[in-house]
Parts: structure tokens; C-alpha cells; sequence
């Protein structure tokens, strides 16, 4: 049964959840925390990336701290999108960058795609999926990887600061592809 | 037996870690569960100025920014000795209101609602929002994506910004609302209205409806009588954002009520060895260990304990749900409010909250003052220290602010919800194992009825850590009596 009735009084008319028309077709999203270290990596990839994607026709750059569902709501109406975040996979040193599709993910999480109080990035594309809603195409992810803390700090560690115009240099090449 | 030393320096990052240990006889003797901890936090505030905290603050949890921004916003009131005037005070409570609408509705559809709509011996791949959609339909699936784009709507309409709302200053707001946006709000918050009331019934039906569930909500494997903390107005109803903290015992006498300032008095701090966090604990009754009952100063804070402490809610609806949820779960006794132990129950005085904050939408949107331009109380004094509290989605949430003449912090304090709860989880999971484990077999349902176990306070481990997929990261060892690991279940991690 479901949950709601049509209110008859001056409610709106629902718009549909989905369905938005952006100015671009590609998005380009870091993910991360800005104070938690390494962990907000994403972020200053896709503020690097701004002034080098503006001759770049049809792309916008967000940065965003959300994961799950935010996230997947966010990506809707788009074409492509590359998630550039920060990964504590285990295999490769600090610093080291991998591209991957939304689906290789399988079981292995990146630090940010995920939220213990929400969906998996993935669970909320097979849910935006199976509702009808159009999802992008084509999803990838730019991973850097870090050695997670618990702690808060507002800087990148040397290793994973350096590593970031080389990860600009990748996203560039993705979207010239 | 064996002594066997904890060693918390071989913690995992942002996952749970559990040992149990066994006597002999295979059966559990302790459970030790570890938590990361918010470590440098209040290094990252040291130096900035106090202004900036909301903002600040916001940015430690993707999920509940909102919490975090408006204890830090009343705390920095506090700092500032001014008082927002009335309007500013109901755009705050707007704000809050939705955000409480879109962060339950969440919780439940997407993370508590699996486990019941869909089965907890459901297999792992269901036990999710996907899951949920093939149960109980798609229609519903796209009413809670609209769920949450109605309160993100309200969110970014008074806050500035949908994720991490902007327009909250010392003494008020920067923003108001017009008309025309009162107007929108007002029918969103009747739609709001609906969806709960459609929520509340569906858990009637499938939930409730169901004797296996209902069996499970009502078991005692959950229960545990411990005291409860949680806000209320100055009328005794259950209150999200202002108010003095209630604090009840396990019979359901009123221990105490402060303000949140006092807050210092009540609760202490329990250091153990094995753990990094403390366990907070209620001063005036005294640290007994992880144990119920009135003698223990253990208590819990979340949706369960706001509605264990309140005499009523704010608004009908919610009050008329509030009165089903007590007389099915405890009845009352020659007239005196019983209180609800069972820890499952919290999935359902989450959806009575639910159906207040949408209640609260309606009533606020038609406040004649929610359109006013009186906004802000300009501070007129040097800052010097300030507590604000709120409840966050998860519980008590106290902020705390000192500051120097200039405005720039020199200390900082936080009690987030999940260490409020710190103890109450550990004693869970202890039950959990004690009830799995037995002349040391592991039963396979172990994890699961774990992080059952965990699921119903939604905790938030050292806030915005994150690697899961779907499931909470634990590493569970358990070990022999003499102290050897007979086996490690490890779930995504």
C-alpha cells in the first residue's frame, strides 16, 4: 500500500523526483571531507580541475561531501559522470590512482561512497534503476588512494598532495575521450 | 582463565570491533566493543573564530550536517549572551523540522525498513532500499526520493544551501522567507503530513501486522532497563531543538531536567582501558558497569528515549501515535507512564517523529511571524563560552564553546549522539553474542543479529567515516579461555 494520498488541499503537484535537464552533459564531482585529511583529496582535484575544464564545452565540476543516496540524486539527468574520490583499498601506496567503473566496485568501497545512516552509491542507482529513473550511462571512478585516519586535520599528506595533478591530468583525458 | 589484554592501538579505521570472550565452557563470559574516536577535533577549532563553528561543525558528518549546525549555531548564541528573536527561532525550527522529515524518512525506508520489510533472514543482497522496492513496490520508492527532495527543498529555501545550510548567524538568521515561499512550504508540509501518516500505516500493517516481527520488537534479547536522556519543551513535550534536558529512570520517575548549560553536572565520563572512547554516564547515579537497572548511571538518547522522556507530544498526530506505540508496547500501570525497553522499538518512535516534524512543517508555515523581517538579535557583548543542545536524528548532541575576547575559540567540547549511546550499544552487542554463543559454537546469524543490534541507535562512528557497503564494517574475534582467537567473522572489511 502506499504510503501517501494526493492531499486535495494546496499541494503542490509532485514534481517528478528525477527528470532534471543540466546545463551539461558530463558532471564531474570530488567527493570528500574537507576535514578529514587525505580523505577530502576529491575536493581539491575538482577545484584544480576548474579553471582547466572551463574551455571543456558541456562539463560541469561540483564538489560535494555527500554520499548514497545525495549522491545518486545529484547525478541524475546526466550523460557521464566521473566521481573522483579517496580510496583506502590497501593495494598501492598513498598517492596511487585507479580508474574504475561504478560496477567494478563490487564488494571493495571507496572511503565517502558509502554512509552507515544510507545507501551505497550502488544501492542507490539499481533503487533509482528499478523506479524508472533515468541514471547516467556512464559512471567512473577516479580513485586516489590514501591511508584512512580518524582524525581531523584539514591538509592532504605530502603523498596524496602530490598526486593531485596527476589525477587532474587523468580526469582531462577521460573527458577528452 | 587466561587474562587476555585488549589492545585498542589495534583498532580498525571507522569500523566496530568486537571481542568476545569465552570461558571453558565455550559460553561468553565479556564483549568488549571498540570505537574510533573523533580524535583532533577540537584541535581543528582551537584558533577560529567562534562565528565560524555552524559552518565548521556542518562539515564533520555528510548526514547530519543540520544537527551539527544548529547545536553549534545555539551554542555560539550562547558564547554571544543573545537570545534570536521569535521568526528566526521558527525558520531555525523550520529548517530542522524537514531535515528531521528527510533524515527518518531515510533511516527507515533505507536502512531500518530492510531488516522488517524485507526479512532479517532475508538473504544480504535484498536486506536494502532495492529490496524494499521489490516488497513493497516501486510507488513507494519514489515517494521517499520525493520525501527527501521536499525536505531538501525547505532545507535550502531557509538555510541557503541543501547540504550545509549557510544562514544561521550569532543572534538569528541572515535570511528569511517571502510569502510565495511560505505558500510552498505549506503544501509540501501537508504532503509531508500524508506520506507519514502513509508510513505509520504501513508499519502497522506489515510490521506490527506481522507476528514474527512484532514477536522481534517486543523480545527481550533487545531490552535493556537503563535510564533515558532526552529534550522537552517547557510543557513536557518532546522537543527537537530547544528546550531542558530530561533525564528519566528505568521505572520512569523523573531523575532530573536541566538546561543544557548544566549539562557538566549530569553527565561523567567513564574511562576504560580497553577503549578509546569514554562511556559517558549520569553523575548522580554512579558508574555500576555495563549493567541495567536504576542503580547504573548507563543511559540512552535517541528517537526511543525522546519518547520515554516526554509526557506528550507537540502536535496530534504524532501525540496520537505517541499513545498507540505506548499502549501496545507498556501499557501504563494505575495511570503512571510505563517506559518501552525493547531497543527495536526505536524504528517505530522514529515514524512518530516522523509524522511531528511533518506536523511542525504545517503549523510553523502557517505562523503569522515565519515571514517576518525581524531576524536577528545583533550581539552586543564580547563572546565567552556557550553550550547548545540539540537532538539530533540520533540523539542528544551537545555543543560546547570557549572563546576568547576576540571571538576566536580556545576550547572545544562535543558529545555527539552515538557517545551518548556508547554504552547502551556495547550492552547490546554483549547480549547479542551472550544469546548466540554458546559451549563455543558461533551461530552464523551472529553478525546479523549484531548489527541488528547496532542498526536500531544508527550509530555514527567517529562521524563521517565510511566504508560500507550497505552493512556495518565489523571485525568480531572471538576467543578462548585461554585467550587464543578461535575465529574471526568479518563483514566487509
Amino acid at each position: 500500500m502506499p504510503p501517501a494520498s494526493q492531499s486535495e488541499s494546496s499541494a503542490r503537484t509532485a514534481e517528478p523526483a528525477a527528470g532534471r535537464t543540466p546545463a551539461s552533459a558530463t558532471l564531474v564531482v570530488g567527493l570528500g571531507n574537507p576535514l578529514r585529511g587525505d580523505d577530502g583529496v576529491g575536493l581539491k582535484v575538482a577545484e584544480g580541475l576548474r579553471q582547466a575544464a572551463a574551455m571543456l564545452p558541456d562539463v560541469e565540476i561540483a564538489e560535494l561531501s555527500v554520499g548514497g543516496l545525495a549522491l545518486m540524486e545529484r547525478l541524475l539527468g546526466y550523460e557521464r559522470v566521473i566521481i573522483i574520490d579517496a580510496a583506502s583499498t590497501g593495494a598501492g601506496q598513498p598517492g596511487t590512482i585507479r580508474i574504475s567503473t561504478l560496477g567494478d566496485l563490487g564488494l571493495k568501497s571507496t572511503a565517502n561512497l558509502d554512509s552507515s545512516h544510507d545507501a551505497t552509491l550502488l544501492a542507490a542507482m539499481g533503487a533509482a534503476r528499478s523506479l524508472g529513473v533515468e541514471v547516467p550511462s556512464k559512471i567512473l571512478i577516479v580513485a586516489v588512494e590514501v591511508t584512512p585516519t580518524d582524525a581531523f586535520a584539514t591538509g592532504l599528506t605530502p603523498a596524496v598532495a602530490a598526486a593531485i595533478p596527476a589525477a587532474i591530468a587523468v580526469v582531462l583525458e577521460l573527458l577528452a575521450s | 582463565m587466561t587474562r587476555v589484554t585488549i589492545d585498542p592501538v589495534t583498532r580498525l579505521e571507522g569500523h566496530g570491533k568486537i571481542e568476545i570472550l569465552l570461558d571453558e565452557h565455550g559460553d561468553v563470559i565479556h564483549t568488549y566493543f571498540q570505537v574510533p574516536e573523533l580524535r583532533g577535533f577540537e584541535q581543528l577549532c582551537v584558533g577560529r573564530p567562534l562565528e565560524e563553528m555552524p559552518t565548521l561543525t556542518s562539515r564533520i558528518c555528510g548526514v547530519c550536517p543540520e544537527a551539527h549546525l544548529m547545536a553549534a549555531a545555539k551554542a555560539v548564541d550562547a558564547a554571544y549572551h543573545v537570545t534570536p528573536p521569535r521568526p528566526a527561532q521558527l525558520l531555525r525550527e523550520l529548517l530542522y523540522s524537514a531535515f528531521i522529515f528527510a533524515d527518518h524518512t531515510t533511516h527507515f525506508y533505507v536502512l531500518s525498513g530492510p531488516d522488517f520489510l524485507v526479512g532479517p533472514d532475508a538473504p544480504k543482497a535484498e536486506r536494502n532500499i532495492l529490496g524494499v522496492i521489490h516488497k513493497i513496490g516501486a510507488e513507494i520508492g519514489l515517494q521517499v526520493i520525493q520525501a527527501r527532495k521536499y525536505g531538501h527543498e525547505v532545507i535550502e529555501m531557509v538555510g541557503g544551501r541543501k547540504v550545509h545550510p549557510v544562514s544561521t548567524v550569532a543572534g538569528g538568521m541572515t535570511k528569511g522567507i517571502t510569502p510565495e515561499q511560505r505558500a510552498v512550504v505549506a503544501g509540501i508540509g501537508q504532503w509531508m503530513v500524508d506520506f507519514a501518516a502513509g508510513t505509520l500505516d504501513l508499519f502497522a500493517e506489515q510490521i506490527l501486522g506481522n507476528p514474527a516481527y512484532l514477536d522481534m520488537i517486543r523480545g527481550d534479547i533487545y531490552s535493556h532497563r537503563t535510564y533515558y536522556m532526552g529534550l522537552v519543551d517547557p510543557d513536557g513535550r518532546a522537543a527537537m531543538l530547544d528546550g531542558e534536558v530530561r533525564v528519566v529512570a528505568p521505572d520512569g520517575a523523573r531523575l532530573g531536567q536541566f538546561p543544557p548549560v548544566a549539562y557538566t553536572d549530569w553527565i561523567a565520563e567513564r574511562v576504560e582501558p580497553w577503549t578509546y572512547l569514554k562511556f559517558p554516564y549520569l553523575r548522580p547515579v554512579g558508574w555500576h558497569g555495563l549493567v541495567d537497572g536504576a542503580e547504573s548511571g548507563v543511559y540512552c538518547v535517541g528517537p526511543l528515549a525522546r519518547l520515554n522522556v516526554a509526557d506528550a507530544m507537540k502536535t496530534p498526530r504524532a501525540q496520537a501515535a505517541y499513545e498507540q506505540f505506548f499502549a501496545t508496547l507498556a501499557p501504563a500501570e494505575n495511570g503512571v507512564k510505563q517506559l518501552v525497553h525493547q531497543r527495536m522499538a526505536m524504528h517505530w518512535a522514529r515514524l512518530v517523529e516522523l509524522m511531528a516534524a511533518a506536523e511542525r512543517v504545517v503549523e510553523l508555515a502557517a505562523d503569522e511571524e515565519i515571514t517576518s523581517t525581524q531576524l536577528r538579535s545583533v550581539p552586543t557583548e564580547a563572546p565567552t563560552e556557550g553550550v547548545g543542545c540539540v537532538e539530533a536524528p540520533r540523539g542528544t548532541l551537545y555543543h560546547h564553546y570557549w572563546s576568547d575576547e576576540r571571538g576566536l575559540v580556545t576550547r572545544a567540547n562535543l558529545i555527539v549522539a552515538t557517545t551518548n549511546n556508547y554504552a547502551p550499544i556495547a550492552m547490546s552487542v554483549e547480549r547479542a553474542a551472550r544469546s548466540l554463543i554458546h559451549a563455543g559454537k558461533v551461530d552464523d546469524g551472529l553478525l546479523n543479529r549484531v548489527e541488528m543490534a547496532f542498526r536500531a541507535y544508527d550509530p555514527c562512528f567517529g562521524c563521517a567515516t565510511h566504508s560500507l557497503t550497505g552493512e556495518m564494517p565489523l571485525e568480531v574475534t572471538i576467543r578462548d579461555a585461554a585467550g587464543e582467537s578461535i575465529g574471526v567473522l568479518r563483514q566487509n572489511c
